[in-house]
């Protein structure tokens, strides 16, 4: 990371242009992932990744400039081309930062980058054999481990100087079970912005389980029917269809645009009164979280939803300047590479007050979607999709038969109108969040709710 | 970095072999909105990995940060990895193979900063232009990438090449009785010289507007149609099935299947990484191995796998020439390069004429979750238009299709004859299915 006096002389020839805010995000990330195959280690792989990345707004225009060395041979002609392109302006003035100090929210015990290897690859080991205990028609269990620690320094020219260090771990294990021809397979991929003590709550042994049991179900599965039914969808990853279907549209890069089927309804009603929903950076050791944003602000708890009316969107700095509203702390990168943008961080559903029960009752024929997969949106049209990894048919209130190969469409306009029930089970589950600024860790989560009537998209037809 | 003093520190450390990929790619993009550029980005970047094998196990890794007082660290590091590997799989660096090298001959012209301005400032006029029921440029993009790799070995091989791709990406927003619908398209464009803009705006706004009034369909199977972009979309994700990695992992959906009739007869898969239509062309693979021309299906058979040196290794055969990797940090992998299926003899409107009625599916979504690669069900969001009498009859959206991949590919009723590379390095033309579940209303 460069130093603070060199920092405020690339940011003082940076405001030598018709720029009226500059900034510098430093970055340097160690990756590593080791991966096993029926219990032997096949790979071990790290990656160390070091960068800057230079931004220079005049209005709402941004250009950006990025390299890999930051040593003034490669950063000056940088900042001589974003200079160029908005114009050069002799201006005078001295950028001076001052260091922000604050304490982590997200402390780390065991640090992956100390622990011997193989006791990482223990981990993997736990995981398969559990897999394989699990059932008899487990064939192949894939194991892989992934830890992350990202280190940033972000300056910028109204004086802040500030840095994170986040740290993160993620265990995916994918079971293959077999039956005549009949091959399936079933994973599971939990994570936390925490080291290698995340594995002390959260065992290998209950993944590799929690994995194999998904691909016996799908054994016994059958076609799932299609058309418009009630669904009721059960929480963690379920939450996946907010974070589709809403969290998409309520970002400043789509709202900002006027490009959100959300644009312009700030106050109004826009959920069933059952739906309130936020996204929250701050929660201790969270996949999603951060101390800081990746401007340097920050994270905050943001209430998006309250009992159905829009309070708040996720709002970046350069968005939020096409808004005329102040930055909510959600500007998110995956890299250097990325210009960051508005992005959300742990966003779910708040528990409501029905018992799980509860949800079946009425319903003649519909769907549960146990486990989620993830999905995509078009937020200006509101379009929606995502993909049932686990689901079950309901017939006359009660679960009946495992079904496989669907899929949930929708308007994210109208289907927050359709959630008429929202459970208290409320948890998160761990995703990568794909948009214009790369990919990145987000939590989704919700209580199991019910969606009155939702489009299946099975192979059954009747 | 001094290349030949890591491979030399590395073997006198014990590897058997050495391996050094570096790559050095730049980007230039201009963003246009709203009647002004709206972002520029430029950027440099040095990538570079290492592999090595010591004790007859294989060690990889990356940095961004080779200068050669990193060298010590990175080796030490690697002799760690490799002591943990407890895969018995064979492994190995190669050896250079001279080879005949395919020149490409598209060439790109690059435009200046102010003809990409100018470009852009004129897209988006005429866009607007079109038709009143377009409100909104949504994305106006240019996008220029250049990347170069250098293939290094302890065995004294230097590979070295590079690639070149200029592009444009524009999206538009229709709006008709309160309702929004919006499209985008991507173009290569070699020569700006010769880049026709009128046609890329007319095709442009005729997918966004055609897609207003757009409703279901009634549940149930339809004769349908995957038009080309549809087409290569699942037919991407479901390339992995010819991987000799998978394949002799189990994972594939075609493990055990070679010689087989996998699909319809009318089906023939071609990989060949020196198409001159292509974007890009390579004449090796990120081991430095040496690519050909191959037909993976002929008429229905599944023929032959592609293959790296591992996974050859493991299933008694020889490297197709395949083992890309997705970046330069990424392990070697097994990838197909410029694959597609082989077109047929009829237009898209021939094959809409002789399907009579049915569903012509021109977008799909949520390709990265719906789709259970080892089972090969999907089921897909999807968009595009109802046939009837032979013609067009009204647009269809949020309906979706599923169906079982392999079995798909064996109701094919005709391959048509639009095929199109542009900036795919996998591509396929449309092609008409006797029959597919769609969920809708």
């Amino acid at each position: 990371m460069l130093e603070k006096n060199q920092l405020e002389n690339y940011l003082t020839l940076c405001m030598k242009s018709s720029a009226d805010f500059a900034e510098i995000y430093e970055e340097e990330e160690v990756t590593e992932t080791i991966s096993m195959l029926n219990g032997k280690t096949e790979d071990v792989n790290r990656i160390l990744k070091t960068g800057i990345g230079v931004r220079l707004y005049k209005g709402v225009q941004s250009v950006y400039a990025y390299a890999n060395e930051s040593n003034p041979e490669v950063v000056l002609p940088l900042i001589e081309d974003l200079r160029d392109a908005l114009g050069k302006e002799e201006k005078d003035g001295k950028v001076e930062l001052t260091k922000t100090e604050y304490e982590n929210r997200h402390p780390v015990k065991i640090d992956f980058e100390t622990t011997p290897l193989e006791e990482k690859t223990d981990l993997l080991k736990r995981a398969t054999d559990s897999a394989y205990e699990a059932d008899e028609r487990i064939v192949k269990v894939q194991a892989r481990l992934l830890n992350v620690k990202q280190k940033v320094q972000i300056s910028n020219s109204e004086g802040r100087l500030i840095d994170d260090t986040r740290v993160r771990t993620r265990i995916m294990v994918d079971a293959f079970a077999k039956e005549g021809d009949n091959f399936q397979s079933g994973g599971d991929r939990p994570g936390a912005g925490m080291g290698l003590e995340f594995y002390e709550t959260v065992s290998p042994e209950s993944v590799g389980k929690e994995a194999a049991r998904i691909a016996i179900v799908n054994l016994s599965a059958k076609d799932c029917p299609s058309g418009k039914m009630p669904v009721i969808i059960d929480n963690a990853f379920g939450g996946v269809i907010f974070h589709e279907a809403c969290g998409h549209a309520l970002e400043a890069s789509a709202v900002s645009k006027n490009q959100s089927v959300f644009c312009g309804k700030l106050g109004q009603k826009i959920a069933s009164d059952c739906v309130s929903a936020v996204d929250d950076g701050t929660i201790p050791n969270a996949w999603g979280s951060e101390n800081i944003d990746d401007e340097g602000n920050f994270q905050k708890r943001r209430v998006l939803i309250d009992h159905g009316v829009l309070k708040s969107y996720m709002i970046d700095r350069l968005n939020g300047r096409r808004m005329g509203m102040e930055s909510t702390s959600s500007s998110r990168r995956e890299s250097y590479k990325y210009e960051p943008t508005s992005r959300m961080s742990n966003t779910f559903i708040l528990a409501g007050d029905s018992e799980f029960e509860e949800l079946f009752e009425g319903i003649e024929k519909g769907l549960y979607a146990k486990k989620m997969g993830g999905g995509s949106v078009n937020p200006q049209t509101g379009e929606f999709n995502f993909a049932v990894q686990e689901g079950y048919l309901i017939e006359n209130g009660k679960i009946s038969y495992p079904v496989k190969g669907a899929s949930l469409i929708g308007n994210g306009k109208d289907i927050l109108w359709n959630i008429d029930r929202v459970c208290k089970n409320l948890e998160r589950g761990q995703g990568m969040c794909g948009s214009s600024s790369g990919s990145i860790p987000t939590d989704v989560g919700q209580p199991a709710i019910r969606v009155t009537s939702i489009t299946v998209g099975g192979t059954a037809n009747e | 970095m001094n290349k030949q003093a890591w491979i030399e520190y590395a073997l006198s450390k014990g590897f058997e072999s050495f391996e050094i990929y570096q790559s050095v790619s730049e980007e230039k993009r201009v963003a246009w909105f709203d009647h002004e550029m709206s972002s520029y980005v430029t950027s440099h970047v040095t990538g570079t990995s290492f592999r090595g094998i010591i004790n007859g196990k294989m060690a990889n890794t990356a940095s961004e940060d080779v200068s050669d007082d990193k060298m010590e660290a990175v080796i030490s590091a690697m002799i760690d990895q490799a002591a943990n590997i407890t895969s018995e799989d064979e492994v190995m660096i190669r050896k250079p193979a001279p080879a005949e090298e395919t020149e490409y001959v598209q060439t790109w012209v690059r435009p200046s900063g102010a003809e990409i301005q100018e470009l852009l400032k004129s897209l988006e006029e005429k866009i607007l232009a079109k038709d009143p029921r377009i409100i909104q440029v949504t994305d106006l993009e240019w996008e220029e990438d250049t990347s170069r790799r250098e293939i290094t070995n302890s065995y004294g091989m230097k590979v070295e090449d590079g690639t070149k791709i200029q592009a444009l990406v524009a999206g538009a927003a229709a709006m008709e009785n309160g309702e929004v619908k919006n499209d985008f398209k991507v173009e290569t464009v070699h020569d700006l010289a010769k880049f026709d803009a009128d046609k890329f705006v007319n095709e442009l706004a005729d997918s966004v507007l055609s897609k207003l009034g757009a409703k279901g369909l009634p549940s149930g199977n339809y004769p349908v149609i995957f038009e080309k972009d549809a087409m290569t979309s699942l037919f991407s994700v479901f390339t992995g099935m010819f991987s000799g990695d998978l394949i002799g992992k189990g994972i594939s959906p075609l493990r055990d299947k070679i010689g087989e009739k996998v699909f319809s007869e009318l089906v023939t898969v071609m990989d060949d990484p020196r198409n001159q239509n292509a974007a890009n062309l390579a004449n090796y693979d990120d081991e430095g191995c040496p690519t050909k021309t191959k037909t993976l299906v002929d008429h229905g058979v599944f023929k032959m796998a592609l293959h790296n040196t591992q996974s050859a290794m493991r299933m008694n055969t020889e490297s197709t020439g395949n083992g890309f990797k997705p970046g330069y940090a990424s392990p070697v992998g097994v990838h197909p390069m410029n694959c597609y299926i082989v077109p047929g003899d009829k237009s898209l409107d021939e094959l809409c004429a002789d399907m009579k009625e049915g569903y012509v599916i021109t977008s799909l979504q949520g390709l990265h979750a719906g789709v259970d690669f080892v089972t090969t069900n999907f089921s897909l969001q999807s968009s595009g238009y109802y046939v009837k009498d032979g013609k067009r009859e009204r647009s269809v959206t949020l309906v979706t299709v599923a169906a079982n991949f392999l079995e798909l590919m064996n109701k094919v009723v005709a391959v048509g004859n639009d095929l199109e590379w542009s900036y795919r390095s996998v591509t396929c033309p449309s092609i008409a299915f006797s029959e597919c579940a769609v969920a809708g209303e």
